[in-house]
């Protein structure tokens, strides 16, 4: 527990200090947001259907933007073998970065939400709402910690995570989408709640087999 | 050395053979369907296909999980051939799907969640295809792509049902939700011998891709000692010297 809290301490520290990450991705996910305005002609009476589905593929887009980053620094300085030497087990290494990531995510999704919320003048505020996303943003950093690992050792580096990660994301992007616009639309919880099962599934799944397989991902 | 397989070359004519009946039950056997007519017989290949391109991904987890494990290259050519073989059938089954739906649905292609996860799958085995090729190491493809291979395989289920819970239009043979659609017993027979041939073709394509990737790797690894092969690099190497 206290070498998983001192990684994790580590990555923030790290961003911290250089908010490289989190000030792109902030920038991003807003100027996506004009992008979708003029292109969808976003307005205020379609606000239900379609808010989920922008705010989400905000939090995906700018997170992949995010996620990118977290292991290129241990890869441009060499220092998975400082973690291989140093962490007791390797599921530990994963299991800090997937929570760092999430936090970055969390954070994103609590920017995006007063912002989206202000300029639609559209309450995303319900607390189910937030859950949603939150949950959301672990299923996904689960699976996008584990590729991060495995695009940063190619050739291609950032271009190859979104190639990977978004056919394996689907599941999640579907429930997302569908209980956010059951919360929005005010229906009762029974009707969507399925899809926060299938949500808490795919995120306990995938972090299990991702923190059961990461010593592969670092180790020759 | 890698020799001839007798096993495998009967078994290779055999699927031949299989495939060419399959077909002539298909065009001769099995009898009109009432209301699609003609359009329905290709559903005999299509489901075959889309089968094998399931299966596929099972045969490629398994060759992932097993490289993990053991660290044996020809568990990773298992897997790599898996992928390739899930690529091809899920395109196959697609086009098939594509090409029925046309004149029965009136369009070539639905949001529909088989379709959906037909077509995610096949970027899934794309993606697979695209990371080996972006790493130069080959044991690093192989312990990165044993790894995608089986997340992979963990995320195609979900991906299914997910969809699934959204409204289905695609008819269904096997379970009890969607459009029913009924068969006569020598469509049932046409299917049987269909899928049999089928994934007899699919193993023997699995079984002939495995050999060829193990037998590219014998050539491009280090040659060695007293073989024909090495007395030739040491030759050109000489060479090189002067």
């Amino acid at each position: 527990m206290a070498s998983l809290w001192a990684l994790i301490k580590k990555d923030l520290i790290q961003e911290w200090r250089s908010k490289d990450i989190i000030s792109a991705m902030l920038a991003f996910a807003v100027l996506t947001l004009f992008i979708f305005n003029y292109a969808l002609s976003l307005s205020p009476q379609a606000q239900a259907s379609i808010a989920t589905g922008i705010v989400w593929v905000l939090v995906v887009f700018a997170g992949t933007l995010g996620i990118n980053r977290s292991f290129s620094a241990e890869q441009d300085q060499d220092c998975f073998d400082a973690l291989l030497l140093g962490a007791p087990d390797l599921s530990l290494v994963y299991l800090a970065k997937m929570l760092s990531n999430f936090l970055i995510m969390a954070l994103l999704a609590l920017f995006l939400l007063p912002v989206y919320s202000l300029l639609y003048n559209y309450s995303l505020f319900n607390g189910l709402f937030v859950g949603l996303i939150l949950l959301g943003a672990w299923a996904y950093s689960a699976m996008a910690t584990l590729l991060a690992g495995l695009s940063v050792q190619t050739r291609m580096r950032d271009m190859l995570l979104p190639v990977l990660l978004f056919p394996l994301l689907m599941p999640v992007n579907i429930a997302v989408v569908k209980a956010g616009a059951g919360i929005l639309e005010g229906l009762p919880f029974a009707d969507f709640s399925i899809w926060f099962t299938l949500l808490a599934a795919y995120a306990v799944i995938i972090t299990t087999i991702s923190s059961m397989v990461f010593e592969y991902v670092i180790k020759e | 050395m890698l020799s001839k397989n007798k096993w495998l070359s009967v078994l290779s004519v055999l699927a031949v053979l299989a495939v060419f009946g399959a077909l002539a039950l298909v065009i001769f056997y099995a009898p009109l369907e009432l209301t699609m007519g003609l359009p329905q017989k290709i559903f005999y290949f299509h489901v075959s296909s889309a089968w094998l391109g399931m299966v596929s991904f099972f045969v490629a987890a398994i060759g992932g999980i097993l490289y993990l494990a053991r660290g044996k290259e020809v568990h990773d050519a298992l897997s790599l051939a898996g992928v390739e073989l899930g690529l091809l059938f899920s395109v196959l089954g697609t086009v098939t799907g594509m090409l029925w739906a046309r004149p029965v649905w009136n369009t070539y292609w639905t949001w529909d969640p088989r379709l959906t996860t037909m077509t995610i799958m096949g970027f899934t085995y794309l993606g697979y295809l695209l990371l080996r090729r972006a790493i130069d190491s080959p044991t690093r493809a192989a312990r990165l792509g044993a790894i995608y291979a089986i997340v992979g395989f963990v995320s195609v289920p979900l991906t299914f049902f997910s969809a699934r819970l959204l409204r289905t239009i695609h008819p269904t043979i096997f379970g009890n939700t969607g459009e029913k659609m009924v068969m006569t017993s020598p469509m049932y027979q046409t299917m049987a011998a269909s899928i049999v041939a089928f994934t007899l073709l699919f193993v023997v394509l699995l079984w002939h891709r495995v050999r060829l990737e193990m037998a590219q790797r014998m050539l491009d690894s280090e040659p060695e000692e007293g073989t024909a092969k090495h007395q030739v690099a040491k030759f050109d190497a000489r060479g090189e010297e002067q």
